[in-house]
């Protein structure tokens, strides 16, 4: 039932060359294998983060309204996946030096994709936002929190972008265009470089054996592909039923763990294990945290220890995963022990964690206007469509 | 040791003998029975719960006086048919009629069994079994019916055990026969009290639609038993760990007892844990379906009890050696928790997961998913007592109070005002005070205005007496 409505349908896919997107176009593409499948994102496809090769790629920077419009013009997709935004890595997610940039792409690519969108008779939207709209705020815990709560809008620059593009979001739900928004809880699986590579390194940093606060504190950690899973759920729903529009659902794998046996699970994949614990009180951390801070403001380097990345390992962060199991009927496919295998079984095969210095503001300054026109033009081309007057 | 030991325990270990005090005062017993009123042969069942039982017979007999009796017939019913079951001089051509039919003996008035062997502990019991046939006769034919239908089901499930065992290998092999067993001998047993609490009204009949949860109940608790006992079980030559589990850790079980297995054995030990731990959130799940407070105190002290002992046993290589037990104090605390109401039992039940989930080890095969299993039951917990609730949350970013926040906020303000009050009433006393005694010192001839002068010149002293002066005085 489901799979006929989606078979015969155009799907867009934006940020689809990156961890969610791209997870979410194989998945799509193994499940429903009529779709016809449109990547778009700044970035061409990388090798980490591996497509089918059924699928049309067009670079696209989505802070570009008029980009975005042509885009669509053309493509006429029946379902958007807006999954292109910024996540500030570990060292910017505290500091507010790429806020403009965050904003810009996160909250200004939102507006731009959903008038858009409005405008070529999109169907359905599914926008992947965070559960960092409401975790951002690092003020309290967050013990099995459920869709009923409030969303911080002062909180840290990713939290309050994801914030302010899903409020645009769940506001554009109408009759004409069903929207709805998944809020994944922090991810691994392969292709991550965030989390599993971060929690590697403090391995050859001697980190190990440090435990900051109670170690007590759970939290939720999503494989990538239950997130690409709920992405091809809630498109379904909105193409049928549309129970789910207008509607925000945390997803996760429902299988809290507690941040420090996170860490442990990884370290002994890569045959680590601490050889002593010291504890660490979180009000000592906070107080170094803070020093650490003041050093960075003085020597203008960046380090690791922060106030935010204390009040971060020590955050208590579940939800349950009810709203999502009810309206969705989405379950983690992949557990917690596979998914972390698998996320350090790439990491193994890569040698060691890789340091990303490639800056996240310069992705898309570096791509000439001209080769961006070939690529649309390109595809118009392909698929035997004039494109509209303009470049 | 006697005396003298526990003095010595103790007066080291305070907080035991507070618990075991607090328990002997405070513990208000919901019911009691009145043994003035009671006739000769509900006299003899409950001497014989007292003989067959060490830690039901408090519990039964505080139950509510509607579940008293069924609950103390129930009870010794199947301790009569543990008894034929355990004694291994019946041969099996008279034990499996025996077993299969000991229902039909309940309203056969006057029957008894003399046949056990004289070793056998509750033996006495089949021989005085008339008392019990006499109560059972007298209870709600509802009752006498649940009774009845649970004590076929063991009395057959018993009986295929002794047949198996007696013509092959009865030895535990997969987890799921692991699970049948367990169901047999303490399942069952949850599913018959589940039924009779609900028929008395006294639980939520809902527990009946979900009978996964009154299994686990009795899995749980089974499974502990099972866990504590392996010792003890092994020299009797008797092995329920099954066969699916310790072969992961070790060739043969005898290894588990060796110390150059040590290891091993740790790891298989916690793998038994874990399995018995995936039960915990539906045990509190069924508690919350009790509607009467003897009939939870009766559930909830032994599922205390066993996590406190799987939290002793994790990770503890003494259960390999002798037989180890929760001290009196923790039991006695346990069962003060246990006796007031769900949150504290959840708040116990949430500080033993804590406790496990600390002694958990990377180097364990299973970290993982005994991490996992704890979040689990924490999780849980904060589903039916949550912690922080959505409403105060979005005050709190709206930044609006609660009211009674509210009222909190305003008697604050009122105390500090009081305190203000009372501190400007000291000052102006003091002034008061101060500026009487300055009029006095300024009427018997003070000179305010020569001591204001030598301030400001900065003698802050009384001039020191010079040598002449000393002199003088000489």
């Amino acid at each position: 039932m489901a799979a006929d409505i989606l078979d015969s349908k155009k799907v867009l896919i934006s940020g689809g060359t990156g961890f969610v997107g791209s997870a979410t176009v194989r998945a799509l593409a193994a499940r429903h294998p009529g779709c016809a499948i449109t990547v778009i994102d700044r970035s061409p496809p990388r090798a980490e983060h591996a497509l089918p090769k059924t699928i049309q790629y067009m670079q696209v920077e989505v802070a570009s309204a008029e980009e975005v419009n042509r885009v669509l013009q053309i493509v006429k997709p029946n379902i958007i996946v807006h999954a292109a935004g910024i996540v500030p890595s570990v060292v910017d997610r505290f500091s507010r030096r790429l806020e403009r940039e965050v904003w810009r792409t996160n909250v200004e690519g939102t507006r731009n994709m959903l008038s858009a969108a409005l405008e070529n008779d999109v169907e359905a939207l599914v926008y992947t936002s965070s559960c960092c709209v409401v975790t951002d705020d690092l003020s309290m815990p967050y013990c099995n929190i459920d869709e009923e709560w409030p969303v911080s809008h002062t909180s840290l620059i990713y939290g309050e972008s994801k914030a302010a593009a899903e409020a645009l979001v769940l506001e554009a739900d109408s009759s004409q265009m069903a929207t709805c928004s998944l809020r994944p809880s922090v991810l691994c699986g392969e292709g991550d470089h965030q989390l599993v590579p971060t929690i590697h390194a403090c391995i050859a940093k001697y980190e190990t054996p440090f435990i900051i606060g109670d170690g007590q504190n759970l939290w939720d950690v999503t494989h990538v592909s239950n997130v690409a899973d709920a992405h091809i759920l809630a498109m379904e729903n909105l193409m049928t039923s549309r129970t789910a529009a207008g509607e925000a659902f945390f997803i996760q794998n429902n299988e809290p763990i507690t941040f420090r046996d996170f860490c442990l699970a990884i370290w002994s994949h890569f045959g680590h294990d601490p050889p002593f614990e010291i504890r660490i009180p979180e009000t000592l951390a906070y107080i170094a945290g803070f020093l650490c801070e003041m050093l960075t403001w003085v020597t203008g380097t960046s380090t690791t220890l922060s106030r935010g990345s204390v009040r971060d390992a020590c955050a208590v962060r579940y939800a349950s995963g009810e709203k999502a199991k009810v309206i969705l009927g989405y379950e983690a496919r992949i557990g917690m022990e596979d998914a972390i295998r698998l996320s350090c079984e790439v990491s193994k095969t890569e040698k060691g964690p890789k340091k990303k210095n490639r800056p996240l503001s310069c992705g898309y300054q570096n791509i000439r206007d001209g080769e961006l026109t070939i690529g649309i033009q390109e595809y118009a081309r392909r698929i035997g469509i004039v494109l509209p007057a303009g470049r | 040791m006697g005396f003298i030991g526990n003095a010595i325990y103790y007066s080291f270990h305070p907080y035991q003998l507070r618990s075991i005090v607090q328990w002997k005062v405070w513990h208000n017993p919901p019911h009691e029975r009145n043994p003035a009123n009671e006739t000769q042969s509900e006299k003899d069942c409950f001497k014989f719960l007292d003989l067959t039982s060490r830690s039901f017979s408090a519990v039964i007999q505080e139950l509510h006086s509607e579940l008293l009796m069924p609950v103390c017939v129930f009870y010794l019913v199947l301790r009569g048919l543990d008894t034929i079951e355990d004694d291994t001089s019946i041969p099996l051509e008279t034990k499996e009629p025996l077993l299969r039919g000991f229902q039909d003996f309940l309203t056969q008035e006057g029957w008894n069994f003399t046949g056990n062997r004289k070793e056998e502990k509750d033996r006495e019991l089949l021989v005085q079994f008339p008392c019990v046939i006499t109560e059972f006769m007298k209870m709600k034919p509802a009752y006498q019916a649940i009774i009845k239908d649970i004590t076929a089901k063991m009395g057959n499930g018993m009986a295929d055990y002794c047949r198996k065992a007696e013509l092959s290998d009865a030895s535990v092999k997969t987890v799921e026969e692991y699970d049948e067993y367990c169901y047999y001998v303490a399942g069952l047993v949850g599913e018959g009290l589940t039924r009779l609490f609900v028929e008395a009204e006294l639980a939520n009949p809902a527990l009946l639609e979900r009978p996964h949860l009154q299994k686990s109940m009795g899995l749980f608790l089974q499974k502990t038993n099972i866990i504590r006992d392996v010792r003890e079980d092994n020299d009797d030559k008797r092995r329920f760990w099954p066969q699916e589990i310790w072969s992961k850790h070790v060739d043969n079980f005898e290894d588990l007892f060796k110390p150059e297995f040590k290891e091993a054995a740790l790891n298989c030990n916690s793998d038994m844990v874990l399995n018995a731990l995936e039960h915990a959130d539906e045990c509190l799940f069924y508690l919350a379906g009790l509607r009467e407070q003897s009939v939870f105190n009766f559930c909830a002290i032994p599922q205390s009890m066993a996590i406190a002992t799987l939290e002793l046993c994790f990770r503890n290589y003494d259960i390999f050696e002798r037989n180890i037990k929760i001290t009196k104090g923790d039991a006695c605390s346990l069962m003060f928790a246990s006796t007031q109401n769900l949150r504290v039992l959840c708040d116990r039940f949430r500080d033993l997961t804590r406790k496990i989930h600390k002694k958990n080890t990377p180097k364990d095969p299973n970290f993982l998913k005994i991490s996992m299993v704890c979040g689990k039951i924490e999780k849980f917990i904060e589903t039916i007592f949550p912690s922080q609730n959505a409403e105060d949350a979005n005050r709190r970013v709206q930044g609006v109070l609660s009211e009674e926040q509210q009222k909190r906020r305003e008697e604050d303000a009122e105390n500090k005002s009081d305190v203000y009050f009372m501190m400007a009433l000291m000052g102006c006393i003091v002034l008061f005070v101060a500026g009487t005694m300055m009029f006095f010192a300024w009427m018997m001839g003070a000179r305010f205005d020569l001591a204001f002068q030598e301030l400001l010149s900065g003698n802050f002293r009384p001039p020191a007496p010079s040598a002449s002066a000393i002199h003088e005085d000489l």
